[in-house]
Formats: C-alpha cells, sequence, structure tokens
C-alpha cells in the first residue's frame, strides 16, 4: 500500500478531531490546554505532508513558525492558569464566570 | 517498510490521542500528549524532514511537555494529585466532533488533485534549505516571530510574578 | 419716457418707500413725514400710471419686459416683469389714483393715532400699493399669484390694523384664512395648467413654464385643450376669485373686514383688492372662453351674489356694513358679467365701481370721523352741516345705482344688456337659456341697489339729528379734496367708455382672439329696452325709498319684511362655515393626530422597546463560562467547514 497525501491528512484529521473533543469534555484548564497542543501538532503535521508533496520548502517553514506560535501560546496560556489558581485555588473552568454577562 | 512504519506510527498516535483526552488523571493526559508528540516526530522523518523532526522532539517533547508538567503540578499542590477531569458534555462532543471529522475525511477523499500528487524528493540539504527561506523569503515572519517571542516572555513574567511581598 | 422706465416707477415707488418706512424705524415713527413719503410715493405711481395710460391710448404697442425669475437646470421655470398693454394700463391708473386719494384722505382721518401707528398705517398702505401694481403688470400668472397672495397679507395687517381690539383681530384672521383658503384654488390651478400644457408639446411652444404661464401665448395654446381640462383649470380660478372676490358663500369675510379703518375699506375692500379677482379671470380669459359651463355657472353664482348681498344690505344699520354688502353685489355683477361673455362690462364695471364706491366709502369715512359713529341711528341731517360731503354722496349713490349719464349707468346697464344677450341670443350668437336667471336676478338687484342707497342717503343726511349728529362739521382740505376727484370720476367716467373698449379691442386683437365672444357691441348712450327697464327700476327704488324713510309711508310692507330681516341678521352663512369647521376639519384633524401619536409614534415605541427586550434576552448568551464560549466557537467552526463542503460538494 503506498501511503500517499491523502493518509496523511487523513490522519491529521481525526487528530484534530480527537483535539476538539478533547476541548469541548474537559473541565479544567490545563486539560483544555493539552487538547489544544493536540490540535496544533496535527496541524504541524498537515503543513509537513503537504510540504512533502509539494516544490519548496514552505511548508517546513511555516511548520516550524506554527510550532514556535504554538510555544508562545502554552507560556501565556500556563502564566494564565497559574493566576487564575492564584486567585481561585481551583483550576475548573466553571469557577471562572467573570466575565457573566 | 515505509507502510510497517507509517501503521505503527500513526496507530500509535490515534491511540495516545484518545489517552490524551480520555484519561481521568491530568498527568496522565500530559504523558499521553508527549507519546502522541514522539509519534509526530516519527511520522516527519518519514515525510522526509528530519530537521523538523528533531525540532518537534527537542521543542515540544521537551518544552512544552515539561511546561505542563510544571503548570499542573503548581497547581496541584492544595487540591490532590487528582484533578476531576469528568465530563458532562461526552456523547454531544463526541458527536460533534465525530461530525467533523467526517466532514474533514470527505473533504479530502474527495478532492481529486490530492490523490494525484507525487512526493517530491528534496532531501538532504533541508535544514540548509530551511535556514535560507528563513532568512530570504520568510525573512519577515522570522522577524515579527522574535519580536512575538520576546512580547511572550515579558507577558508570562507579567502576568504570573508573585505580587504580594 | 420709456414705458420701461414708467412702469417701474410705477411698480416700485410705493416698494422703496414701503420697504425705507419697514426698515428705519425711527423715520417710521415721525409720524407726518412718514405719511408725506408714502403719498409721494403714490403720487409717483400715479404719475407714471397717466402716463402708461396716455400712451396706451395713443395707440402704443403692448410692452413685455421679462426677467428670469426661478431657474432650474438651465431652464427657466418662470419669470417676473411688467406687461403694459390695453388691459393693465387703466388698471394701473384706477389703482394708483384711488390709493392716492385714500392717502391723502387718511392725513387728516387717522390724526387721531399716535406717531407710531400712523407711519406704521402708511407703511402698510405702501406696501399695498406696491403688491396691487405687481399684480396688474403681471406678465404671467406666477408673478400674479405671488402679489395677490401679498395683497392678501396687506389687506390682514390693514384689517388689523387696530390689533389690541379683538374683534378687529378676529376679522382680520377671518379674512385672511377664508382668501387662502380659495387661493388653494388658483395654486391648483396653475399646476393644473402646467401640466395640461405640458404634456401637449408643440411648436412654438417650447416647455419651459414661463411660456406656460404667459398670457400672451393663450391664443395658440388654449384652443386646442379638451374643454374637461379646462373646464377645471378655469374652475379652480374661479374659486380663487369666489374668495379674493367675496362670492357666495366665501362672501362672509368681507362685511368684518370693516373693522379696519375706513379709508383702508375704501381701497381694499371696495375698489382695488377685491377687484383684484375680477382682474384674474380679464387676464386669464381664454381660458374660461375655453370652459363655457364654467362661465355659466360663474354667471349664476354672480347672479346670485348680486341679489342675495343686496337683500342683505336692506337691513343693515351699520353704514359702513351697507356699503361692504353693495360691494359684494356689485362684484356679483361683474362676476355675473364676465360669464356672460362681456370681457368689457365686467372690466368696465369694476373701473367705474372703483371710483364710486371709493367715494361713498370716503364720504362715509367723513360722517363718521364727524359723528364718531358707524351707526346710522346717530346720524341724521348732516346735509345741513356736511354739504360737500352730502353732495358727493348722493352723486356716488346716484353713480352707484345706475342713474343715466352717470357712470354706473353706462357699465351697469353694459352688463345687464349682455346678460340679456347671452340668454336670449342675438344675430351673432344663439342664445342660453341659462343666463336668464342671472339677468333677472341682476336686474332685480338694481332696484335694490337704489332702494338700500336711498335709504342710506335719508337716514344720514336728512331727517332728525341725533344727539352726536348736531355736533358735526365738515372737514379739512385733505379729506375733501379726494372726494372731489373721486366724485368727477364717478360722474365722468362712463362717458370715456368709447376709449375704453379701444384700449381693450388692442391687445386682444393682436393676441389673435377677439372679443367677440361676448354678444354685444358697445354703443354709447343707447337706450335699449333693457336699458329703460334698468334705468326704471333704479328710480322707482329710490322713490321707494323716499316714500318708506322720508315719508313714513308703506308700513305694512316694512312689517312685512321684519321676520326677513330677521333671518338675515341671524348670520346663517357664517354659522354654517363655523360648524364646518368644528364638524370637518377638526375632526379631520384629530384622526391625523391619533394616527400620529398611536401608529407612527406606537411603531417607533414598539421598535425600541423590541430592541432593548432582544438584548436583555440575548444576554444570557454570555454564561461567563468559557467552556460555552469555546464550545461556541468550535461549533463555529464546523458549521462553517460543513457548510463549505456541501457548497463545493454541489459543485464539484
Amino acid at each position: 500500500m503506498i501511503f500517499g497525501l491523502q493518509a496523511y491528512l487523513s490522519l491529521a484529521a481525526i487528530l484534530f478531531c480527537t483535539g476538539v473533543y478533547g476541548v469541548l469534555v474537559h473541565r479544567n484548564a490545563v486539560g483544555v490546554l493539552v487538547s489544544v497542543e493536540l490540535m496544533a501538532n496535527a496541524v504541524n503535521l498537515n503543513l509537513v505532508a503537504f510540504s512533502r508533496h509539494a516544490e519548496g520548502v514552505g511548508g517546513q517553514v511555516f511548520a516550524l513558525i506554527a510550532m514556535a506560535l504554538t510555544v508562545v501560546e502554552v507560556v501565556v496560556a500556563l502564566a494564565i492558569v497559574v493566576l487564575l489558581y492564584r486567585t481561585t485555588k481551583d483550576i475548573a473552568l466553571d469557577g471562572a464566570r467573570e466575565m457573566k454577562g | 517498510m515505509n507502510a510497517i512504519a507509517f501503521i505503527a506510527l500513526a496507530a500509535t498516535q490515534v491511540f495516545a490521542g484518545l489517552g490524551v483526552v480520555r484519561a481521568k488523571n491530568l498527568v496522565h493526559s500530559v504523558f499521553w500528549l508527549a507519546a502522541a508528540l514522539i509519534a509526530t516526530a516519527g511520522l516527519y522523518l518519514l515525510l522526509h524532514a528530519a530537521f523538523i523532526a528533531m525540532v518537534q522532539l527537542v521543542l515540544y517533547t521537551g518544552g512544552v511537555i515539561t511546561l505542563m508538567l510544571f503548570g499542573v503540578m503548581l497547581t496541584q499542590r492544595e487540591s490532590g494529585t487528582k484533578v476531576p477531569n469528568e465530563a458532562h458534555r461526552e456523547v454531544p462532543a463526541a458527536l460533534g466532533a465525530s461530525l467533523l471529522a467526517g466532514t474533514m475525511l470527505t473533504a479530502i477523499w474527495s478532492t481529486p488533485d490530492l490523490a494525484e500528487r507525487e512526493a517530491v524528493a528534496n532531501v538532504a540539504t533541508d535544514s540548509l534549505l530551511i535556514g535560507q527561506g528563513f532568512l530570504s523569503e520568510q525573512l519577515l515572519a522570522f522577524e515579527l516571530l522574535s519580536v512575538l517571542l520576546l512580547a511572550a516572555m515579558i507577558g508570562a513574567i507579567v502576568l504570573a510574578r508573585r505580587t504580594d511581598p | 419716457m420709456s414705458p420701461l422706465v414708467l412702469a417701474s416707477t410705477a411698480v416700485f415707488a410705493p416698494l422703496a418707500v414701503a420697504l425705507t418706512l419697514m426698515i428705519v424705524r425711527p423715520l417710521r415713527h415721525t409720524g407726518v413725514p412718514a405719511a408725506a413719503l408714502a403719498v409721494i410715493g403714490a403720487l409717483a405711481s400715479l404719475g407714471s400710471s397717466i402716463a402708461l395710460l396716455a400712451q396706451q391710448l395713443r395707440g402704443a404697442p403692448t410692452e413685455i419686459y421679462q426677467w428670469d425669475w426661478l431657474q432650474t437646470g438651465g431652464t427657466t421655470i418662470a419669470t417676473v416683469g411688467f406687461q403694459i398693454d390695453g388691459i393693465s394700463a387703466p388698471m394701473l391708473f384706477v389703482v394708483s389714483l384711488v390709493a392716492t386719494c385714500v392717502q391723502v384722505f387718511s392725513l387728516e382721518y387717522m390724526n387721531d393715532e399716535d406717531n407710531a401707528g400712523y407711519g406704521r398705517y402708511f407703511t402698510w398702505h405702501a406696501l399695498f400699493l406696491f403688491s396691487m401694481q405687481a399684480l396688474v403688470v403681471a406678465p404671467n400668472l406666477l408673478q400674479l399669484f405671488a402679489a395677490w397672495e401679498l395683497v392678501g397679507l396687506c389687506s390682514y395687517l390693514l384689517i388689523g390694523f387696530y390689533y389690541t381690539k379683538p374683534s378687529a383681530a378676529r376679522a382680520s384672521l377671518k379674512a385672511f384664512w377664508m382668501t387662502k383658503l380659495a387661493d388653494m384654488g388658483l395654486l391648483l390651478g396653475l399646476i393644473f395648467q402646467y401640466v395640461m400644457v405640458h404634456g401637449k408639446v408643440a411648436a412654438p411652444f417650447g416647455w419651459d413654464a414661463s411660456v406656460v404661464y404667459t398670457l400672451n401665448a393663450y391664443p395658440a395654446s388654449i384652443m386646442g385643450y379638451p374643454i374637461a381640462a379646462a373646464s377645471l383649470v378655469a374652475a379652480l380660478y374661479f374659486i380663487a376669485v369666489m374668495g379674493k372676490s367675496a362670492q357666495f358663500p366665501l362672501h362672509i369675510w368681507l362685511p368684518d373686514a370693516m373693522e379696519g379703518p375706513t379709508p383702508v375699506s375704501a381701497l381694499l375692500h371696495a375698489a382695488t383688492m377685491v377687484a383684484a379677482g375680477v382682474y384674474l379671470i380679464v387676464r386669464a380669459y381664454p381660458i374660461f372662453l375655453a370652459a363655457p359651463d364654467v362661465m355659466v355657472a360663474m354667471s349664476w353664482i354672480g347672479g346670485f351674489t348680486a341679489l342675495f348681498a343686496a337683500c342683505v344690505a336692506i337691513i343693515q344699520t351699520d353704514i359702513k356694513k351697507v356699503l361692504a354688502y353693495s360691494t359684494v353685489s356689485q362684484l356679483g355683477y361683474m362676476v355675473a358679467a364676465l360669464g356672460a361673455g362681456s370681457l368689457m362690462g365686467g372690466y368696465f364695471h369694476l373701473t367705474t365701481h372703483a371710483f364710486f364706491k371709493a367715494l361713498l366709502f370716503l364720504s362715509a369715512g367723513s360722517v363718521i370721523h364727524a359723528v364718531h359713529s358707524n351707526e346710522m341711528s346717530d346720524m341724521g341731517g348732516l346735509f345741513r352741516k356736511m354739504k360737500l360731503t352730502g353732495t358727493v354722496f348722493i352723486l356716488g349713490s346716484l353713480a352707484l345705482s345706475g342713474l343715466p349719464f352717470l357712470s354706473g349707468f353706462y357699465s351697469k346697464d353694459l352688463i345687464l344688456e349682455s346678460l340679456y344677450h347671452a340668454a336670449a341670443g342675438s344675430h351673432e350668437h344663439a342664445g342660453n337659456a341659462a343666463y336668464y336667471f342671472p339677468f333677472l336676478a341682476c336686474t332685480l338687484a338694481a332696484g335694490l341697489t337704489a332702494y338700500y342707497m336711498g335709504r342710506v342717503i335719508l337716514l344720514t343726511f336728512f331727517g332728525e339729528p341725533s344727539e352726536k349728529a348736531s355736533h358735526a362739521h365738515e372737514h379739512g382740505p385733505a379729506m375733501s379734496a379726494p372726494l372731489v376727484v373721486l366724485a368727477t370720476l364717478a360722474v365722468a367716467a362712463g362717458w370715456g367708455g368709447g376709449s375704453f373698449y379701444e384700449l381693450f379691442s388692442g391687445p386682444m386683437a393682436t393676441s389673435g382672439h377677439a372679443i367677440s365672444n361676448f354678444p354685444y357691441e358697445f354703443h354709447l348712450a343707447e337706450f335699449t329696452a333693457v336699458g329703460v327697464v334698468a334705468s326704471a327700476l333704479a328710480i322707482s327704488g329710490l322713490g321707494v325709498a323716499y316714500v318708506m324713510h322720508a315719508q313714513d309711508g308703506l308700513k305694512g310692507l316694512r312689517t312685512a319684511l321684519v321676520p326677513v330681516g330677521d333671518f338675515i341678521r341671524a348670520g346663517r352663512v357664517d354659522r354654517t362655515f363655523l360648524f364646518l369647521y368644528k364638524s370637518v376639519m377638526t375632526t379631520a384633524s384629530d384622526g391625523l393626530a391619533w394616527f400620529d401619536r398611536y401608529v407612527i409614534d406606537g411603531f417607533m415605541n414598539a421598535l425600541g422597546a423590541g430592541m432593548l427586550v432582544a438584548g436583555d434576552r440575548s444576554r444570557r448568551a454570555q454564561t461567563g463560562n468559557v467552556s460555552d464560549y469555546v464550545t461556541v466557537v468550535l461549533a463555529s467552526v464546523m458549521i462553517l467547514a460543513l457548510w463549505s463542503q456541501v457548497h463545493a460538494g454541489g459543485a464539484g
């Protein structure tokens, strides 16, 4: 069997949707963060797969940039989580209701 | 050979992904994520992107997982080892995610163009090419990225520092 | 001198005076100097009017001077200017002459007023003279309309001169309101006329509206119009005339207008302003000629008004009210004549009536000033003390009654003759039996006219003087000279009828339209059967008056007429209008107010409240729960993905 582009893309799609499920299901902040990581990982896989099947190295560069961005996002998100924990002593997302309209 | 590797890595990844989202213990979730990330690095190697694979291992598996663990440990001191991870929206979420997966898979498999693409061989010096790309075509992105990293660092420090003496 | 200069002087001299007096307040408050200025303006206007009339009498051609007024999109919609021809020149003369006489008369009549009021009075007089002259020389109906409205404004200002008196204030408002209502007819008529002509673009016409309204261009255009369209326009114009010239039932403002100073009544409500309606018909005559049904209606309304007003005049005790109803009656004569196709009859009577009615009013003013009362019961036996006033008043009354050889005889006779010939037919025309009613009404009214004027003379100047009358005395030259001038004209104007006729035929001939739609050719001093009957009626009317009032006879007749008098005094027409106003207009207004408040405002309020409620309900989507927000984001992404897939799947 040749596992071509479509296989990689399907794999990435499945991973992405798993991440979506995780985001919807988790009730605490770090759990959501972990699922978001999964989603980002799937996207990077997508990018690199496309880059393999196209001219030029743009896809890989883009993937690198995406990775860097994901790292940045994780850093800031964790800082917020720490802050949240400090104020509420709990990292359950249900408790953060200050934005209620 | 490639096929077997792909199947093994793919299976690992999917299984690990499920583990991430279904684990009851938060620390377990993080470890499942580590497994998924390592499998991804393997897939990158299969895709002839060696540099990316190494970066994945160092940055993600090393850095991000470490950060996550730190985060989990820091916030679990008083609430015990287990952070409740239960879900009251499992079924609807599963349905939604399945729907999304179905849509994307349909899109992928019904696009004829994707099936015909041939693998391109630009193999050995891809790190050189990537470096050149960063400093010529994607220079702006590169610079902005560095600014962004700086901002994130400062932001994280400001957010998380202790304000009481 | 060029007609342009003369016309400009005639029109703008009073305007200059009016503007100066309106703007420069200290000048206005000086009293007599302000009045003198006004009189000078009037004299200037008179001088140029005489010169213009002389030119026209010598056969000068019609002159039209126009300047662009309203322009849009590069074309001219309306023009203003002067049109000097055989129709406008006599009217210019009449207006300025009567105005000058009245202003000179007012110099002494109004000298009881304080300086501010005195100045104000003459300012409005100057403004009025300008407006009326501008109306007379209007080359198109738009300028005529503008001047018409301005004249109405001056009437309002002058009737309400004693504005601190409630009845005067009410009367001025009543006059203004009624004439404004009627002016809607003029406005609508203008609109319809434009539409009428605009739809039928034909060479050499072009399509800019100034040509539409230019009176010279009528014959080429009017004659091709369908009768229904012309009738509509003519009927609408006639509604405006009914208001301005006080035809039944829109006449009720004129007796109330007697609240103004007597010279004002003489000028506006006898000689000039109320004649503007008749002038409009004269100017726009080709339209009326194209609408024979409207002409018949005009004659009927005019005839009825003549008779009706004469009946009401019989029972009045206020001398000014008698004259007011008499004016209404005479205006009815003019309108009836015009309806019968006699342009000459209507217009000639307008000029002679201006003279003798102004004379009557001014001499009545002299009497009122002497006796300090309007009621005839406060007068009596004044002939001994006020010989000049008495003489001219009698002369004016005889002219009004239509005694042979006085001016009124010629014009009134002409009217009756044309009505008769319109009814019975002549060698040029078939008769229209519909004109018999106006003819009979006018003839009967002639007798009544003589009767009520005789009654006034006897009650005022003869008999036993009342308490107030015993202190009466004649007035100074300022009040006497105008009386003499007007009396002369009242007697002699009829003899100028021939030249007057020539003045007409000029412009009408050049416009390609003979006046031969009116069946009677003018003859000076011809005694036809109609003339004899009319004169006999006049004399017998005077005789009856003499018998009833000087000799106190015919008591039976008098007692028989008492219920009639009471009926007339009840003021039915007035009350009908009041009732109509209350029931129709206020109901309509209330309905519209309800609609505005509940439907329109209600809609707006509901919209606002709906917004508030919707916002409130939408607030609940902001739960503050981060998971919910994330869910929403993901759900949206899913929907987008699905949608694009379905879309692309359908296409590809």
